[in-house]
């Protein structure tokens, strides 16, 4: 025989076997059978011996023999040719190998049980599989109502392929995925921001990327938007942002081609700065007078002129209201044409509408006198012309002096005032407007140009900045000219939107990448 | 020993470099690579299989795979490289969704498992090398009844002739042989329940006859004999049992890997 035999001593009949699946019922007693159960699990015990039969010549009938190992029983065989001993017979134990098997199989049947119930067609499938919350503009009855009118699966169906079938469909849109899932070569070779098959499905109800640049590089929605990270979905990034702003090759098709990562590091200066834009508005203003100088008289309620008197925050408190006249100017400057006449103003805002008050001047005395209840109407509006007649000499100069005349010219200096019942002298219209004379000698007045917006690529909101005061971003104090253009430079508000300041410098805190705004969802009927 | 070190000097080198150019690329190429999240699955998914190919391998046995003890270094390493791998898959973040939260707890139970494994193969062989001399645990039983036989001849047998042994032994060792007992004790190193049993052993000693002292004298070894076992049991059924969350566990992830595969290409953003 070959290979290596047992030792003398070997006891076969106790020889554990842990390798194998069940163990003699009788092993626990230390009386093992030598040959164990099967493989099954069933016990092999036999008898003690297989009786043989002895013929001898001429006999039909024999003996049956003991054939004992050790020597035969006293009382033999019984008739029927068994062996007289019944078998010891045991219930074969199963091992811990049996056990760790059977768990194992449990496991595996749970698991498939429990992938089958939740990943098939149950009720709880797309919370089950959904990786992450969604947010709430992808999420509940309003986006399952929008959905359905775009006809499209109100769960995961709506941006997955893959969610409007069962398993199967789970693995035939992995199948179809591009990259392909064992292309590993093509999965390491994906570049970032690529365009994928899901951004379609994005644009089924968003309409258009209408990106802030017409020659923008085509990026996939998800690069910057991640959904499946909670129930408001993240800002978007720098990072997002500087795939392009932060790559010098592609800004190098930019005017300027700046590369742009930090707005406290390499964010350029504001253009109005860095290209001396001025304001073009043609009105004359001098803030630095109206905030500071001294014959700027208190406002009716004794308060001091300031900036919020005239620069109103609109509704939402984001922008400051265009500046009005008769709300913020004419509580000083009434436009009072005739120094006797304190009551009778020029109206605003329209030159023919000047002109025709000029031409009916004896009317409007007249109304004058009708609202102040005088009773020699007549007398009044003569008495009334009479005395401008007195200063101007005829209309033609009257519209003249209104139109053209300033401060300089005017008759007097004083153009302003609350106090006294006489409230102001009215210069001229050129006193704030330009006015230029037409060819035909009429007065035209350049309609001023205030911009609700500055920096039309940048968001801002007044409401956030409250906490602060104008002085600290707009230096009004010290302009004396309308040319100034008063909004602070990139470093003012760099003092707080930075790392050092502690305020969120990001991108999207000032920029957006869709102009002017994404498209809200649309329903397609 | 020398060997053993030499191999574990190896793993732990093998490991920290993997770890290290595991992290590296981790920091270089995470951010900046789209398909980051497929290729470190696909990774964790190889180390996965080789893991569980280690108890393939031991059930074939007669395939030229090198020896086992081999495979059980490889399999201790790659199974502490697969957490690294595992966390990095994550970006070191937490899975959210019922699915991959439960996939997720499954690796930690599996690789938990494999740690208490390798932490009990490597504390528990001492501590049993200092009770006693080798015992095979499928022997245990019948090593038990043949203590339990013998005690029993003694304290109840026909040349007993001690009725304070034979109630004694009614009393309190009937209960102590009749099985294994003391399993929690016995891995915290207590041996109260003994302790116990051999002082009230130690009150007949003190009031029996010289005869009886013999007798008591031999139920005492019996009862230390008895404990030695009931100890290797403990230890040796633990060296065995955390198999029976390691490998059934490591199925069922497998079953849930491969549909969170189908998951992420079906659900992918290039999906069609």
């Amino acid at each position: 025989m070959n290979g290596p035999q047992p030792a003398p001593d070997f006891d076969a009949q106790n020889y554990s076997r842990p390798n194998q699946n069940w163990t003699c019922g009788h092993a626990c007693e230390g009386r093992a059978c030598r040959s164990g159960p099967d493989a099954w699990g069933r016990c092999q015990a036999t008898t003690e011996c297989r009786p043989v039969l002895d013929l001898k010549p001429g006999e039909t009938k024999g003996r049956w023999r003991c054939t004992r190992s050790g020597g035969a029983c006293e009382s033999g065989p019984l008739p029927d040719g068994t062996c007289c001993r019944p078998p010891f017979r045991c219930s074969p134990v199963p091992t811990l190998r049996v056990w760790r098997g059977r768990i194992t199989l449990a496991v595996i049947a749970v698991a498939l049980a429990t992938l089958l119930l939740l990943a098939g067609n149950s009720p709880f499938r797309d919370r089950f599989l959904s990786p992450g919350e969604l947010s709430h503009a992808h999420s509940g009855q309003i986006f399952a109502a929008l959905a359905a009118t775009n006809g499209l699966n109100p769960g995961c169906g709506a941006c997955h392929i893959a969610g409007n079938a069962g398993p199967h469909g789970f693995v035939q849109a992995a199948l179809r995925a591009e990259p392909a899932m064992f292309d590993l070569k093509a999965l390491a070779a994906a570049q970032p921001g690529e365009p994928v098959a899901m951004d379609a499905d994005c644009l089924k109800c968003h309409a258009g990327r209408n990106v802030h640049q017409a020659n923008a590089p085509a990026i996939s929605c998800t690069f910057c938007h991640a959904e499946h990270a909670g129930m408001v979905m993240a800002a978007t990034t720098d990072a997002s942002c500087n795939f392009c702003h932060g790559n010098p090759v592609t800004m190098a098709v930019a005017r300027p081609p700046t590369v742009i990562h930090h707005f406290a590091g390499d964010h350029p200066q504001f253009r109005f700065i860095t290209e001396k834009q001025s304001d073009p508005d043609t009105l004359k203003f001098n803030h630095a007078l109206h905030l500071t100088g001294s014959t700027i008289p208190k406002l009716p309620g004794g308060t001091k002129l300031d900036c919020a008197y005239c620069h109103q925050p609109d509704a939402a408190g984001a922008f400051m209201r265009p500046v009005k006249f008769e709300t913020s100017c004419r509580v000083c400057h009434s436009l009072q044409f005739d120094p006797e006449t304190p009551l009778l103003t020029l109206p605003h805002g329209s030159r023919s509408a000047v002109a025709a008050f000029l031409h009916s001047l004896p009317k409007q005395y007249a109304d004058l006198a009708a609202r102040e209840q005088v009773a020699d109407v007549d007398g009044f509006v003569r008495s009334k012309l009479t005395a401008l007649q007195a200063q101007v000499g005829n209309g033609e100069d009257l519209e003249a002096r209104v139109f053209f005349s300033n401060a300089t010219t005017g008759p007097d200096r004083q153009v302003g005032t609350v106090s006294g019942a006489s409230r102001a002298i009215f210069p001229g219209c050129a006193y704030c407007h330009e006015v230029k004379a037409t060819a035909a000698g009429l007065a035209q007045i350049t309609p001023p140009v205030i911009p609700e917006h500055w920096l039309a690529h940048a968001k801002f909101n007044h409401a956030k900045h409250a906490g602060i005061t104008c002085a600290q971003c707009h230096d009004a104090s010290h302009s004396h000219a309308t040319a100034d253009i008063l909004l602070p430079a990139k470093e003012t508000c760099a003092t707080c939107h930075s790392p050092a300041g502690g305020v969120n410098d990001t991108c999207a805190e000032c920029h957006t990448y869709h102009k002017p705004q994404m498209p809200q969802i649309a329903a397609r009927d | 020993m020398k060997r053993f070190r030499r191999q574990t000097l190896t793993g732990l080198v093998a490991l920290l470099l993997a770890t290290a150019g595991t992290l590296w690329l981790y920091a270089h190429y995470c951010p900046r690579l789209p398909g980051y999240a497929f290729l470190t699955g696909w990774a964790l998914l190889t180390v996965m299989l080789l893991l569980t190919f280690y108890n393939a391998r031991k059930k074939l046995p007669f395939l030229p795979l090198g020896n086992s003890e081999t495979w059980l270094q490889i399999h201790i390493y790659l199974g502490c490289f697969s957490v690294v791998l595992f966390l990095v898959h994550l970006k070191f973040h937490l899975p959210h969704g019922g699915f991959e939260i439960t996939l997720a707890a499954l690796f930690a139970l599996v690789s938990g498992s494999g740690f208490f494994g390798l932490f009990f193969s490597r504390v528990l062989p001492r501590r049993l090398a200092t009770r006693g001399g080798e015992v095979i645990f499928e022997k245990i039983p019948a090593l038990r009844h043949g203590l339990r036989t013998a005690a029993e001849e003694l304290a109840l047998g026909p040349t007993a002739k001690s009725p304070a042994i034979g109630e004694f032994y009614l009393r309190r060792l009937v209960p102590f042989f009749a099985g294994p007992r003391d399993f929690w004790r016995h891995l915290a190193e207590s041996r109260r329940t003994v302790t116990a049993l051999l002082a009230e052993l130690d009150d007949l000693h003190r009031t029996g006859s010289e005869a009886e002292r013999a007798t008591v004298d031999q139920l005492a070894a019996l009862v230390r004999q008895k404990d030695g076992l009931d100890y290797h049991r403990a230890l040796q059924l633990t060296l065995k049992l955390w198999l029976f969350v390691h490998i059934p566990l490591t199925y069922g992830l497998l079953i849930f890997t491969a549909l969170h595969l189908a998951l992420v290409f079906g659900f992918s953003g290039g999906a069609r």
